[in-house]
């Protein structure tokens, strides 16, 4: 019989983070793609107008806000947070993170055993920082496009990108970067639930892990 | 005016050269009561010397500021500076002519301005380009060298144009990556408006200083808003109404033409608002989406010009173009792929070992 412990590991602005930043994720991808892609007709003309492109590009701003709301917010409890949260729990350039990512790697290829030990193993950290880097790159090509006679981005948007074409490109193959890690981060969430013992998904949620005693 | 009209070739009357001195006011963005002082900066008689320079390029620039319907521009420019040198233009040829370019740098040495049309070869000590046994890197270092600023009229000049589109055979670049001492204003367009260059210079000749320029060194109050912000068909847009493909209904009732490639979105000109050939008509208006000439390497990003993103090469600089869509589908297809492969072993794992009790 193994004993459990239910210790607190997710804060909750980090909890607060996550959801802002899953559901803006969200809301920028369905919104995203339609301005990518206007699939759906605006009325005809002489019918009553809805200005359709013009509202899901609001909406796609304001998510877009949100999003670098929940982005900073990541950033800060990268340096901040508490010791499952820092940057330093999780990154693989420490020997103990690479046991631990060598545990991770073999437990996902089903030939060990599932261990868990708080936070983030490494190789879920290494991505999620990878993710954060992304972000900001979205959010300043977001920016860029968003106020291209700004001074400040319209500056570091030449600098970073060159054109708004290139900005637009990034932006937009990023989109599918994020596509992916969120189908994923979906899946391995749901598999660490059935496959681990630390409840996983009720974490991010409650913030508490069910560690061995 | 007299100045004006002693030039028998040119029948400018003084209703037309207040409506040109008007028009460039107008794009500099300057209120109507500057329009006197434009107009008598235009008139005054301390014409800057103008060395202009052709490189790699179709004329086109020259072409169509030249061919104007009225000659109001191109008359304008012409008599608003003294040309000392214009390949196009000057009646001398071969030797004569390099002795013209040779006389006209030592005369006004420091106080010319040097207009370049044409991207400049770099490649094998830029022998892809020479005029008179001279390579257009020499000329141009020579020519700028005692120049009081550079002016690059069109994409070629301003970030090399279609010679530098990849793979770039000839090694081509726009006057910004050569010159770097000497104060330069890009006025890129293929090819530009030419009241873009007539309210350059004009303002110049105005204030004595150079307009306000943005980060790619393009006067403000010509590029500095997006085309799609000032477009006749941005209610289209934010109405969602759209051409699918030309020809079809939307198109003849003029909707946005964003999902036809249209880079207006991306691009930043005066077009909308200054239009071409005396007549009020550009691009869009016409029908045909943007295809943002007056960006940076606008060959190779904006291609295809109607589709909405770039293709992009996979594996980089190898050649197999693909789509992003594409590449983002099959990267879809290949992550959900892995996740059901991985999930079906994890199904049998399930399915083969024994529930530990925990």
């Amino acid at each position: 019989m193994i004993v459990y412990r239910r210790v607190k590991v997710w804060s909750v602005l980090l909890r607060l983070y996550h959801w802002a930043f899953a559901l803006s994720i969200i809301t920028l991808f369905l919104t995203g793609y339609y301005i990518h892609n206007p699939f759906a007709l605006g009325p005809w003309e002489g019918t009553p107008t809805n200005f359709l492109m013009a509202k899901i590009r609001f909406v796609h701003f304001v998510a877009g806000y949100v999003f670098m709301a929940a982005l900073l917010t990541r950033l800060y409890l990268l340096f901040f947070g508490n010791k499952f949260e820092r940057f330093t729990d999780f990154i693989i350039f420490r020997p103990r993170n690479l046991v631990r990512l060598f545990h991770t790697v073999r437990a996902y290829l089903y030939l060990g055993e599932h261990e868990s030990h708080g936070g983030h193993n490494p190789l879920a950290g290494t991505v999620y920082l990878c993710v954060l880097v992304l972000s900001i790159f979205m959010a300043l090509s977001g920016l860029f496009m968003l106020y291209p006679e700004g001074g400040l981005w319209a500056s570091w948007g030449v600098a970073l990108f060159g054109t708004q074409q290139i900005a637009r490109l990034f932006h937009y193959l990023l989109f599918w970067v994020y596509l992916i890690f969120v189908m994923i981060h979906v899946y391995l969430v749901v598999w660490n639930d059935i496959f681990g013992s630390e409840g996983i998904i009720s974490s991010i949620f409650s913030g508490r892990k069910f560690l061995k005693a | 005016m007299s100045r004006l009209f002693a030039n028998g070739l040119m029948k400018l009357r003084r209703r037309d050269f207040l409506k040109a001195a008007t028009i460039a006011t107008a794009a500099m963005g300057l209120p109507a009561s500057m329009v006197d002082k434009v107009a008598a900066a235009i008139k005054s008689p301390a014409r800057p010397p103008v060395i202009w320079l052709h490189f790699m390029e179709c004329t086109g620039c020259t072409e169509s500021l030249l061919r104007t319907s009225h000659p109001d521009v191109a008359t304008l420019i012409l008599d608003l500076i003294s040309l000392e040198y214009h390949e196009t233009l000057m009646a001398a040829a071969g030797h004569q002519a390099e002795e013209n370019l040779k006389r006209a740098v030592e005369k006004y040495r420091g106080k010319f301005i040097c207009v370049v049309e044409g991207g400049i070869s770099t490649k094998d000590g830029g022998v892809y380009c020479k005029i008179g046994g001279r390579t257009a890197l020499e000329i141009l270092k020579h020519v700028s060298a005692d120049a009081s600023a550079v002016v690059a009229v069109g994409t070629c000049a301003a970030f090399g144009g279609i010679q530098a589109a990849a793979p770039n055979p000839t090694g081509a670049v726009g006057v910004r990556d050569i010159v770097k001492d000497k104060p330069i204003i890009n006025i890129p367009g293929c090819p530009p408006n030419g009241y873009n260059i007539l309210a350059t210079i004009a303002y110049i000749l105005t204030f004595n200083k150079f307009p306000e320029l943005d980060e790619l060194n393009r006067p403000k109050f010509a590029y500095g808003r997006r085309i799609h912000d000032h477009c006749e068909r941005r209610p289209h847009f934010d109405e969602g109404r759209f051409v699918e493909q030309f020809g079809d209904e939307g198109h003849k009732k003029g909707y946005c033409l964003y999902k036809v490639g249209c880079k207006g979105p991306v691009t930043y000109a005066n077009c909308p608002t200054q239009r071409f050939c005396d007549v009020g008509v550009w691009p869009v208006a016409a029908g045909h989406g943007c295809i943002g000439c007056t960006e940076p390497n606008f060959w190779d990003n904006m291609i295809p010009f109607y589709e909405h993103v770039p293709g992009v090469e996979v594996p980089a600089g190898q050649g197999i173009v693909g789509k992003a869509e594409r590449i983002g589908k099959f990267a879809i297809g290949a992550a959900a792929a892995g996740i059901a492969i991985h999930a079906a072993a994890g199904v049998i794992k399930k399915a083969t070992t024994k529930e530990k009790e925990e």
